[in-house]
């Protein structure tokens, strides 16, 4: 009973999955020797289970609403969208299945990825790969950039695509704060002089774990000394002074740091509820959203942080035993449109950076691009971009976000 | 055809769900909790995830929580239902509409229930705004800490409120069909209505509450949902604990979750073994 929500997605993606597919298109190698009319043929008339982080409306109605709509329209493809809480969930049925045996007829035909669960990915043989070169929308991606090949310190390996780029950026609420912290010794010490007003997501909340890493960073005395494959002497010494800073902070924190909010959702909830009086996201844009529909005060005003902060693209990745590969194919193509990076880039729609490079798309579409006028008070990316902090490999990830259970969170 | 026969193939559907769902499932979990997993290339099965299951410090703390939970939470909506059957079971002005208030929450899933907890008593809930209103607190910190505290008064909270009306209804059932001549006699031979309660009326109903009772212990003992709402993230209940095992991203976490799982079963077994074993005594020795 205690998982009865799991069980019931579990079972209605299986159920659904035999229901309406034209055809069974298993098999990856067969379509990638394909031309790319040939896996539309195969694809119309079917549908595609696309297992997404679900904790934003406004995400789920542009994929259900707007990309739904296309593939449905363009193509006769129904898309099912799968909430998740955590995309490991997603990871876990495709382990799950494979380890049962289900090799060609899996419940997940797309996850959207990055970072460790990729990584776990690549480490199971959970991918299906070298499929790249027939979506005729990769002309867009620039897979000469490094922070684009690889994710999270993996390559790629034309085993996921691009979606979308995304920087961590810190809010405020301008009529409670007069001059909020812009750097991350800032932060700590105005934590300290203002008890109970901050908290951050516990670790492996993807929100939480990215504003450990900014300390990290800052405790290693900037990212420069952390690039490259995991070093555990590094990451030992590093580790020390990060878990002494955080204890440090610990009884200034909303609580006196006795509970941590269990996600960004709860902490954004703190924020609104004027709890505390700093949030962060790693997608900046929400809070122009948050303010429309009346969640965030008006009076909240995104920043960036002088020392920089963390950014990163995410992708979309297809399971080696997904039965519709042929519609998560055209997915994906879909997704890597101009008009559809255009459409998601709009501040009343999600407000997510293109993943592609936009001055390889039709001239229309980089006029509509560049007619987009951002919310006011969400922090400006190019400003953003100007101190930008690289991810660390995906291995570091996982040791900092377990290391800080250990020492921290207990 | 037999009744034998028709018996058995009337239970073979129920039969085949559990054996194949259960035990499969069982099966599968046991054989990850002793590290045998070989898609991720373990096939030498060994004890290493019950070992670091047992030597974690957490492990112990959230099993004492997830006692105090389930243990708090079945006792006070146990007392609490069989006074409200009593109460119930006799006759007066509304009695049907008291009747259908008191059941109207069994149709509420427990999640609605536990973000309804979460609105009215967090810190900046609808209590803690009146509180405000009446100059009762400062600032949302001010409020005691009913939600994510150490206590889990939330939880509690939550699982007395879905669970009394659960224990009552089997409470008032079973008392209606007893009646109400064993007291009545009682009573005509000088029992106090006390002792009428206590040696006449709660031995016949205890079968009624101990069963409903072993339900909501097992139940709120391997839970998720509300404790991972309302739950302070350390220590967390041993199905949080568990399932945190289980989402890890390093693959290599997922025979600990597996062998806490088991231990979650073990325990929730052994435990209700001595609760009914305990209780049976004490009301009926």
């Amino acid at each position: 009973m205690q998982h009865n929500w799991k069980n019931w997605l579990f079972a209605s993606a299986l159920g659904l999955a035999p229901l309406g597919a034209a055809a069974d298109t298993a098999d990856g190698d067969a379509l990638n020797g394909m031309t790319w009319d040939q896996v539309v043929e195969l694809a119309k008339g079917g549908e595609v289970n696309w297992f997404l982080w679900g904790g934003s409306d406004n995400i789920n109605q542009y994929v259900t609403e707007y990309i739904g709509g296309r593939l449905k329209d363009d193509y006769g493809i129904t898309l099912n969208r799968v909430g998740l809480s955590d995309t490991v969930e997603a990871v876990n049925i495709v382990l799950g299945e494979k380890e049962s045996g289900v090799l060609d007829k899996g419940s997940v035909d797309m996850i959207w990825i990055n970072g460790e669960n990729f990584r776990t990915m690549k480490q199971g043989d959970l991918a299906y790969c070298g499929y790249t070169d027939i979506l005729p929308n990769n002309k867009f991606v620039n897979w000469d950039n490094p922070a684009i090949a690889n994710d999270f310190g993996v390559p790629v390996d034309g085993c996921e695509v691009p979606w979308s780029k995304a920087q961590f950026a810190f809010a405020y609420d301008t009529a409670r704060v007069d001059n909020p912290p812009r750097s991350i010794p800032e932060i700590l010490e105005w934590a300290k002089a203002n008890p109970g007003q901050f908290t951050y997501p516990a670790p492996p909340d993807f929100n939480g774990s990215v504003f450990v890493r900014h300390v990290f960073y800052h405790a290693a005395g900037g990212v420069d000394n952390l690039l490259g494959a995991f070093d555990q002497a590094k990451f030992d010494e590093v580790a020390a002074k990060t878990w002494k800073i955080l204890n440090d902070l610990e009884p200034y924190l909303w609580r006196e740091g006795a509970t941590y909010p269990a996600s960004i959702s709860a902490m954004d909830q703190l924020y609104a509820n004027s709890e505390v009086s700093l949030t962060f996201n790693y997608e900046p844009s929400g809070v122009g959203l948050n303010i429309e529909n009346g969640v965030f005060p008006p009076t909240t005003q995104g920043y960036g942080l002088i020392d920089g902060t963390i950014g990163n693209t995410n992708y979309t990745i297809i399971p080696f035993n997904s039965p519709n590969k042929a519609a998560a194919l055209v997915l994906q193509n879909v997704l890597l449109s101009g008009e559809a990076q255009v459409e998601k880039a709009l501040p009343n729609v999600w407000g997510a950076k293109p993943a592609i490079e936009m001055s390889r798309t039709s001239s229309d579409v980089q006029a509509a691009f560049n007619a987009i006028v951002v919310h006011p008070n969400v922090a400006p990316a190019e400003e953003l971009a100007k101190a930008a902090l690289p991810e660390l490999q995906a291995s570091w990830i996982s040791a900092i976000e377990k290391g800080w259970l250990e020492n921290v969170g207990q | 055809m037999s009744d034998r026969m028709k018996i058995f193939l009337l239970l073979l559907p129920a039969m085949f769900i559990i054996v194949v769902l259960f035990f499969g499932g069982l099966t599968i979990g046991l054989m990850r909790s002793f590290n045998y997993m070989p898609v991720i290339g373990l096939t030498d099965p060994d004890f290493s995830a019950y070992i670091s299951v047992f030597t974690d410090r957490e492990f112990y703390l959230s099993f004492l929580l997830t006692f105090h939970i389930a243990f708090t939470s079945t006792v006070i909506s146990s007392i609490l239902a069989i006074g409200a059957a009593l109460l119930l079971r006799r006759s007066f002005v509304g009695r049907g509409l008291v009747n259908f208030l008191f059941q109207l929450n069994l149709t509420v899933p427990h999640l609605v229930g536990a973000i309804g907890m979460l609105y009215l008593f967090s810190q900046s809930g609808s209590f803690a705004r009146l509180a405000h209103e009446f100059g009762m607190i400062q600032k949302p910190s001010d409020f005691p800490a009913l939600v994510f505290d150490p206590y889990a008064i939330g939880i509690i909270l939550q699982y007395v409120w879905k669970e009394i009306p659960f224990i009552g209804v089997i409470v008032l059932a079973n008392m209606q069909s007893i009646g109400e001549d064993y007291e009545s006699v009682a009573r005509s031979l000088g029992a106090s209505k006390w002792q009428t309660f206590r040696h006449v009326l709660l031995p016949l109903i205890f079968p009624g509450v101990l069963s409903a009772s072993v339900m909501v212990f097992a139940f709120t003992f391997g839970a998720y949902e509300i404790p991972a709402i309302l739950g302070a993230n350390f220590p967390a209940a041993l199905p949080v604990l568990a399932y945190r095992k289980y989402t890890d991203v390093d693959l290599a976490a997922r025979p600990e979750a597996m062998a806490m799982a088991i231990v979650i079963a073990l325990l929730s077994a052994v435990m209700i073994y001595f609760y009914v074993r305990y209780s049976r005594r004490r009301i009926r020795g």
